[in-house]
């Protein structure tokens, strides 16, 4: 764990609670001037020099807050040119892996683009977007690239997985605050002479959404030790995955709590169940990640999985 | 609010070492398992096998060694127990003196208790059942009416247990009784090591609906106990039983009763399944996976000396629901002959039917979720 993550998120939970619910253009000058691009750029490189549970953590925020402006893209891209030795442009960078559009693209001045091993730095006139949004209008543009890259260098990284492991990090977050929202409800209205809280089904339906916002939490960290250590593969597949099928069963859990309340554009859980719903296809969805996933543990045979499991967990306690 | 602060997994000691040695004693053995025996397999049988476990210091591992437990952590048990799981090793002679009863003595039970049953526990030797449960006392089990009587020879035991998995393999009943008459609820009720060659002892089998024998009858009738029989303090059985219960929810052995039958698939449809098949073993690995990162939190934290009731809850509920829906998983996805010779075949039959229990021992969805619902503040 990195020495300074407290004091990151301080700094972070602050930032983001107070950007809560502002438009783009408000909410991501004041993320690029709080410096978290360069969150896992070396220090003697000019950066954070973080780790990914520090990524994690300021994701989390980032989601608890449905934070409108990209903030794992910058990280990742950053992160990817400094390994590189490539220098960073000025301005949002943002990433593109195959098969996937790209988080805020009409927004940036330039796209990091990884595939079959070969990492592309794109300035923003050699871009042209087809402008699409999310469930949760943000924008995702599919991107056509119509001029030279700027730099290229050799890189092995799976894009798609990391922009996937930021999904779940942000969904980690995401549920939480869906999940506090649903508490504060249930515990306030009142319906038939008492609070909803004092009824079995509701408590009962409220510990399933916990256990779900659990599971992704518990996902989340084992990919951020996973990428500390040096491989993840396995371990976003398995939380990617996992963290749809928390979404599929803790959103309807999170709306049928709130009633009719929580399904109108003024009340905050849309914006986080929005983004849930997207998330959840974004840089690959279920049958992606569960063939991928799959198909390794096949390969692996039926004793070779936990043995797979068990490895991948000693190796960190080495 | 973080509902479930993860805890790292930081065993001593080395790790790959204590599974390789686990693994060598199961593939001594395993050639003579068939595998139903190996499918649940925390109520399968193999007196020999647990016997090798006592032999090799894997059963009361965190013992003390004065009597016949090894000093090990909670946690390089926790991976000798996993890895036995994982293998479908049949545990389920020793499993609840190693998990409960023992640790129970070990707190609660006097010097002669410990020196008397300990070290044959820890030996493979000596095995245990929980009597708790009663025909009018199930899930409420603070209703208990099994009675002692306070005698001037000793304890006089009348009364009925059910549901008291392993007492006829068992050599001894670790009891709840009431021992105040006409006390109420959690009061004036007692814990007691019963010798089951005890006279007036009944033992009687339930045959499950797997056609399995593991559950029991217990009927007392007049049964005089030494006054020394008395675990703990008296009248403080409730607490005692709740620390007891405690123990028993904590396990990895919470997601992994169908194991064998995803071993069974994922050998089944070979290194290239098809796209659905492919899509199927996926979602279970991360399920499985996750409950597994989520198990080795709440061990870890029990081993710091915590108390994660809400965290054992949601790993209990959410492993008992992985495993109950495996097999109808498999079931729905893989065209099986469930009369079939095939291990796939043989497993799936055997789990389908046995998987409703996996949600019972231990307390049903609805008991933990009244338990996380209580963690969370609502009741």
């Amino acid at each position: 764990m990195s020495d300074n993550r407290t004091l990151l998120t301080d700094m972070a939970a602050g930032l983001f609670a107070d950007l809560a619910r502002k438009p783009f253009a408000e909410a991501w000058p004041q993320v690029a001037e709080a410096g978290f691009s360069t969150l896992l750029v070396p220090e003697d490189a000019g950066g954070f020099g973080g780790d990914w549970g520090d990524v994690l953590a300021v994701l989390r925020l980032a989601g608890l807050n449905a934070l409108n402006a990209p903030l794992a893209e910058p990280v990742i891209a950053h992160y990817l040119l400094a390994k590189a030795g490539i220098a960073a442009p000025e301005g949002l960078v943002s990433i593109s892996a195959p098969g996937s559009r790209v988080p805020y693209g009409r927004h940036a001045a330039a796209v990091v683009h990884v595939e079959g091993g070969t990492l592309s730095l794109y300035r923003a006139d050699a871009c042209s977007f087809d402008e699409g949004l999310s469930p949760a209008g943000e924008p995702w543009d599919a991107v056509t690239f119509t001029g030279a890259a700027a730099a290229t260098a050799a890189c092995d990284v799976d894009l798609q997985a990391l922009g996937a492991f930021a999904r779940v990090a942000q969904a980690s977050g995401a549920l939480e605050a869906a999940f506090t929202l649903a508490i504060d409800h249930v515990n306030t209205r009142v319906q038939f002479g008492r609070a909803l809280a004092k009824f079995q089904a509701v408590q009962q339906a409220m510990a399933e959404f916990s256990e779900e916002a659990a599971a992704v939490d518990a996902s989340a960290a084992a990919c951020a030790a996973a990428l500390d250590y040096g491989h993840a593969s396995f371990e976003i597949a398995a939380a990617k995955l996992r963290m749809g099928i928390a979404v599929d069963r803790a959103v309807p859990i999170a709306h049928r709590m709130h009633g009719a309340i929580g399904f109108t554009i003024e009340y905050a859980l849309n914006h986080l169940t929005r983004r849930l719903m997207g998330w959840r296809s974004e840089f690959g969805g279920d049958a992606f990640w569960a063939e991928r996933l799959g198909r390794r543990v096949a390969g692996l045979g039926g004793h070779g999985l936990w043995r797979e499991m068990a490895a991948r967990t000693d190796r960190l306690v080495g | 609010m973080q509902i479930f602060p993860l805890h790292p997994f930081l065993p001593e000691g080395d790790i790959p070492a204590l599974r390789q040695q686990v693994r060598d004693l199961v593939a001594q053995h395993e050639a003579k398992w068939p595998v139903e025996l190996r499918a649940n397999c925390w109520f399968s049988f193999d007196e020999e096998f647990s016997k090798a476990l006592g032999a090799a210091g894997l059963l009361g591992m965190t013992w003390p060694k004065q009597y016949g437990g090894h000093e090990r952590t909670m946690l390089e048990r926790y991976v000798v127990l996993e890895e036995l799981l994982a293998a479908g090793a049949p545990a389920g002679l020793h499993w609840i003196a190693d998990r409960q009863t023992g640790p129970l003595l070990l707190r609660y039970g006097t010097e002669a208790q410990r020196e008397k049953y300990l070290p044959g526990m820890a030996r493979g030797e000596i095995y245990a059942c929980i009597g708790l449960s009663e025909p009018g006392s199930g899930s409420d089990l603070a209703s208990v009416r099994t009675s002692a009587k306070k005698t001037n020879e000793g304890w006089r035991i009348n009364g009925q247990k059910v549901w008291t998995s392993g007492a006829h393999k068992s050599h001894a009943a670790l009891t709840l009784l009431r021992t105040e008459e006409g006390s109420e609820r959690h009061t004036g009720l007692s814990q007691m090591m019963i010798d089951l060659d005890t006279p007036g002892i009944t033992i009687r089998p339930i045959i499950d609906m797997t056609g399995t024998h593991h559950f029991n009858e217990i009927w007392f009738e007049d049964v005089l106990l030494p006054h020394d029989a008395l675990v703990g303090v008296e009248g403080n059985g409730w607490k005692q039983v709740v620390a007891e219960l405690a123990l028993e929810r904590s396990g990895p052995e919470r997601y992994l009763s169908s194991h064998m039958l995803l071993v069974a698939l994922i050998d089944a449809v070979g290194p290239e399944p098809d796209a659905p098949t492919a899509q199927l073993i996926g979602r279970l690995t991360a399920e499985m996976w996750t409950l597994r990162q989520m198990s080795m939190s709440t061990i870890a934290k029990l081993a710091a000396g915590e108390d994660p009731v809400v965290e054992a809850a949601i790993v209990k509920d959410l492993g008992n629901a992985y495993e109950q829906a495996l097999p109808r998983a498999v079931q729905a996805a893989v065209d099986a002959d469930l009369a079939g010779k095939s291990d796939l075949s043989r497993l799936l039959s055997w789990i389908l039917v046995a998987s409703p229990s996996f949600s019972l021992r231990g307390g049903t969805p609805e008991v933990l979720r009244g338990i996380i619902a209580k963690g969370l503040g609502l009741r």
